[in-house]
């Protein structure tokens, strides 16, 4: 039964990946031991003036004055029991914190990955059936300029143009908050607001993906078995389709596996520009607030979506090509 | 007028284009600002808040964004007018006795908090007590000399003193010391409330809801104790992290306002050139920024006078504020803002390095302490530590160090994150020359004296006295100010005070800074008092 074995390997590589993640999880509390400072000093360097009753009364609140050892233990103890902690700085659990910003980095995450992989490879496969033609040229120059086009500058641009001289779209942010939309009218605005962002980040990865997927094709339509599938009198449009394609993809799929941490971390600085609400300004902010709990709970929680991808990923291999088998 | 309003707004080379393209437009943008008159009621009033505040418990924390959102809902006992005299807001009227050790506040009466309880005299004793005294940073010295607040009946509380506090009556504003209702605040610990971000107050706004990394609502409170206010429906308070974006918020008119420099200097001059855009410098009368260069007294070279004054006199004040801040300030005096000449306490009668010949000046003062140029034309070496705040304290250290290269110390710039500045400075105190801008606040008393005084030179508390310098006289100075309730004989304390400071220069004073507010012209009756975005905002309108 493929499918019992899918699921038993799935699980077992779940269970390998524990110690996994545990080990990175304590690695991220040494490291960011090494910053110097901590939340106390923040946010009393917000508060403009503290006095020094108040600042121990803080650290002795966060925690702060239990001894190095002490503190990674603890935090350990917590993670195991998935308890990410508090977050002093926002008065809220950590869990929670996450929980309201996971959905819009998902969502903007998401759609730019369907969108980047969906298109880059039709794009690439596009390119590659046009080798040197025009379509070829024009679709590999844009890709470049994509590619070397800054996410921030890009991103800056598009406001500039669609925002301030059109007026088609919103600079920022996920809804109108004049108006408080409901229901349907709520998801459209949403939808609205999603473009800019979702356009700015996906021309890099679209890029990427179509440059690769453009390469596998050129390298698999030089394979043995198309000169077999051509011998068998297939149409060249038949290969590719029912042939190459699936053989092509594979790379792109493993890259976008591998590529979903450093979406998390593109998404910072698209996040930040226009103010998408989520988990990667969460994270820029909290590091230089030191607010290392939630820190910690948002490394905790991207390492396990990484984990949790790359599982997807493998899986998919054996779907798209039955002989890759799953031990 | 400030400097800022009166400059002229003619067709420059920048906004040319705009006024041709979108002439019909920017008419009908600035129809609004011309057709001043009764208030429109209704409407949301959009402002950007820089950076999103990390709690709204703002009886806990002064950090700045947290003031421009709590003030919203919760009320302080006064209000202040731009002369800094105390008006009327939750008391109705209040007396302080001959010997300045009793304060008596007459509450407003029937006024209720947004649950609808009553707001009375107990809420004003638990609000100051309880809370203020214990966990405010600022609190605790704002009320160190209040022994008990006693409740003769719902409408009156009574302020017992241990000694006269002239500096507290200048601290009972909303954003200082909110008023807090007890019967939700009375349960449970404090420092981490279950209400600390689900406030209830009394004022023209309800809290209604935060969506974090997004924005924070409040809607009009229909039963505020002023008939007919607020007239804005709804106020939100909308977190945009990048700059160039917020400035995009304001010329796409999705924000209205943006105070505290959320639109950085650099924007603000081009903003302002739009049709539909106002710039204002007023609002930020309690709050006095002053921009310094910090010296650590205690080692050399800047444990001499000498050198100290050498430093002051080198650096063009005129210069940086011009060049690197857009010329939104003043060149500063003194330790004490120009902003109090309204109530007496500053002066200009102090030593001035502000001379045309300041270099010269420099260079002799250095020879004579004993720091000879060497070969290289070079008397000693510095680290001068950056502030982390931003493009212009980049900018404000590269000129140091080039000013100084000219007097023959040479400046090698270093350039932390904030946590790791903060530490540097204030706890470990290792660093020779480094710069940051203090807020004198509502009062010398809450905000100066934190710099100077012996008492304040505290490892591990941020925003005290870093350069630790201090004398005996100037020590007795200040306590005796914070005690004196004659303002004669207070402002005559506090101008001796700037001299001596002025003269052992600590710190170099550069200029006081101006924060700026971006509004849209259909903003109307914005600033009404030196609070301005901590204000409670019930009289803007917005025109349609």
């Amino acid at each position: 039964m493929p499918w019992r074995r899918s699921l038993a390997y799935a699980l077992r590589r779940l269970a390998q990946a524990v110690p996994t993640v545990l080990v990175i999880v304590a690695l991220n509390f040494l490291l960011l031991q090494l910053a110097p400072g901590d939340a106390a000093d923040v946010l009393a360097g917000e508060a403009g003036s503290a006095t020094p009753e108040f600042m121990a009364q803080l650290r002795k609140t966060f925690g702060l004055d239990q001894p190095l050892g002490v503190q990674l233990l603890l935090y350990i103890k917590n993670i195991v029991t998935l308890d990410l902690g508090y977050s002093f700085r926002h008065g809220m659990p950590v869990a929670q914190l996450i929980g309201s910003r996971l959905g819009p980095t998902l969502l903007l995450m998401v759609t730019v990955l369907l969108v980047a992989v969906g298109v880059g490879t039709l794009l690439g496969a596009y390119a590659a059936r046009n080798l040197n033609r025009w379509q070829d040229n024009l679709i590999s120059m844009l890709a470049v300029l994509a590619y070397a086009t800054p996410v921030f500058w890009a991103g800056l641009m598009l406001i500039v143009v669609f925002s301030i001289k059109l007026g088609w779209f919103p600079t920022s942010g996920m809804q109108q908050v004049a108006a408080f939309h409901e229901g349907a009218a709520k998801v459209r605005d949403i939808a609205h607001h999603l473009v800019l962002p979702a356009v700015t980040l996906t021309m890099f990865y679209l890029a990427l993906y179509m440059r690769l997927m453009r390469a596998s094709v050129l390298e698999q339509f030089s394979m043995d078995y198309v000169v077999t599938a051509r011998a068998k009198g297939l149409t060249e449009s038949q290969i590719a389709r029912r042939h190459v394609l699936r053989n092509a993809v594979l790379p792109v799929l493993t890259m976008a596996g591998v590529q979903v941490g450093g979406l998390l971390g593109g998404a910072v600085v698209v996040e930040t520009v226009f103010a998408w609400p989520g988990l990667g300004l969460l994270a820029y902010e909290s590091l230089f607030a030191r607010d290392l709990n939630l820190l910690l709970g948002i490394f905790f929680v991207c390492t396990c979506l990484v984990v949790v991808v790359n599982l997807v990923v493998d899986v998919a291999y054996s779907l798209l090509d039955p002989r890759i088998e799953l031990r | 007028m400030t400097a800022l309003q009166c400059l002229p707004r003619g067709l420059t080379s920048a906004t040319a284009w705009v006024v041709t393209a979108l002439s019909t437009i920017a008419w009908t943008f600035s129809m609004p600002a011309l057709a001043q008159g009764a208030p429109q009621k209704g409407g949301t009033l959009v402002i950007v808040v820089q950076p999103e505040p990390p709690t709204l418990a703002s009886y806990q924390s002064t950090a700045g964004p947290i003031g421009q959102v709590a003030t919203k809902v919760y009320e302080g006992l006064l209000e202040y007018d731009f002369q800094l005299k105390p008006a009327p807001s939750l008391a109705q009227s209040w007396t302080v006795s001959a010997d300045g050790k009793t304060v008596t506040f007459k509450l407003q009466p029937g006024v209720k908090f947004h649950d609808g309880k009553p707001f009375t005299s107990a809420d004003v004793q638990f609000s100051v007590m309880d809370v203020l005294k214990k966990v405010h940073p600022r609190g605790v010295n704002t009320f160190r000399s209040v022994t008990a607040v006693d409740t003769p009946d719902p409408m009156t509380a009574v302020f017992r003193l241990s000694e006269p506090a002239p500096y507290m009556m200048m601290a009972l504003s909303s954003y200082e010391s909110p008023m807090l209702p007890k019967h939700v605040f009375g349960s449970g610990d404090i420092a981490r409330h279950p209400n600390a971000n689900l406030p209830v107050g009394t004022g023209p706004f309800k809290f209604v809801e935060w969506q974090k990394g997004q924005f924070m609502r409040f809607d009009r409170n229909p039963d505020y104790r002023k008939a007919g206010l607020p007239h804005l429906d709804r106020l939100v308070a909308r977190f945009i992290a990048d700059s160039g974006t917020r400035s995009a918020t304001m010329e796409t008119q999705e924000v209205h306002m943006g105070g505290f420099n959320a639109i950085p200097p650099v924007d603000v001059r081009r903003l302002e050139a739009l049709p539909h855009i106002e710039v204002t410098a007023k609002g930020y009368e309690m709050q006095s920024p002053i921009v310094q260069l910090h010296f650590n007294t205690t080692k050399p070279p800047f444990d001499d006078v000498k050198v100290r004054q050498a430093v002051a006199y080198a650096i063009d004040r005129k210069f940086v504020l011009d060049n690197i801040w857009f010329g939104f300030g003043r060149p500063a005096t003194g330790p004490i803002s120009s902003n109090f000449k309204a109530n007496g306490l500053y002066t200009t009668d102090v030593k001035n390095y502000n001379v045309p010949n300041g270099l010269d000046l420099a260079n002799k003062l250095l020879d004579d302490a004993g720091k000879k140029r060497g070969a290289d034309g070079v008397r000693f070496e510095i680290v001068h530590d950056v502030t982390p705040y931003g493009e212009e304290w980049r900018r404000f250290g590269e000129y140091t160090q080039q000013q100084l290269g000219k007097i023959g110390i040479k400046a090698t710039l270093r350039v932390e994150d904030v946590p790791g500045w903060l530490r540097r400075v204030y706890t470990n105190y290792d660093f020779q020359l480094t710069s940051n801008w203090i807020q004198t606040l509502a009062d010398p008393s809450i905000g100066v004296h934190r710099l100077y005084h012996s008492g304040s030179i505290k490892p591990g508390t941020v925003f005290v006295n870093d350069s630790r310098w201090s004398t005996k006289e100037t020590d007795e100075l200040m306590d005796k100010a914070n005690v004196e309730f004659d303002p004669k004989r207070r402002a005559a304390l506090y101008h001796e005070l700037q001299k001596r400071v002025v003269d052992a220069s600590p710190l170099v004073f550069m200029h006081e800074l101006d924060f700026v507010t971006v509004y849209n012209k259909r903003v109307n009756n914005f600033p009404l008092s030196p609070l301005g975005l901590y204000s409670s905002m019930d009289q803007v309108w917005l025109a349609k």
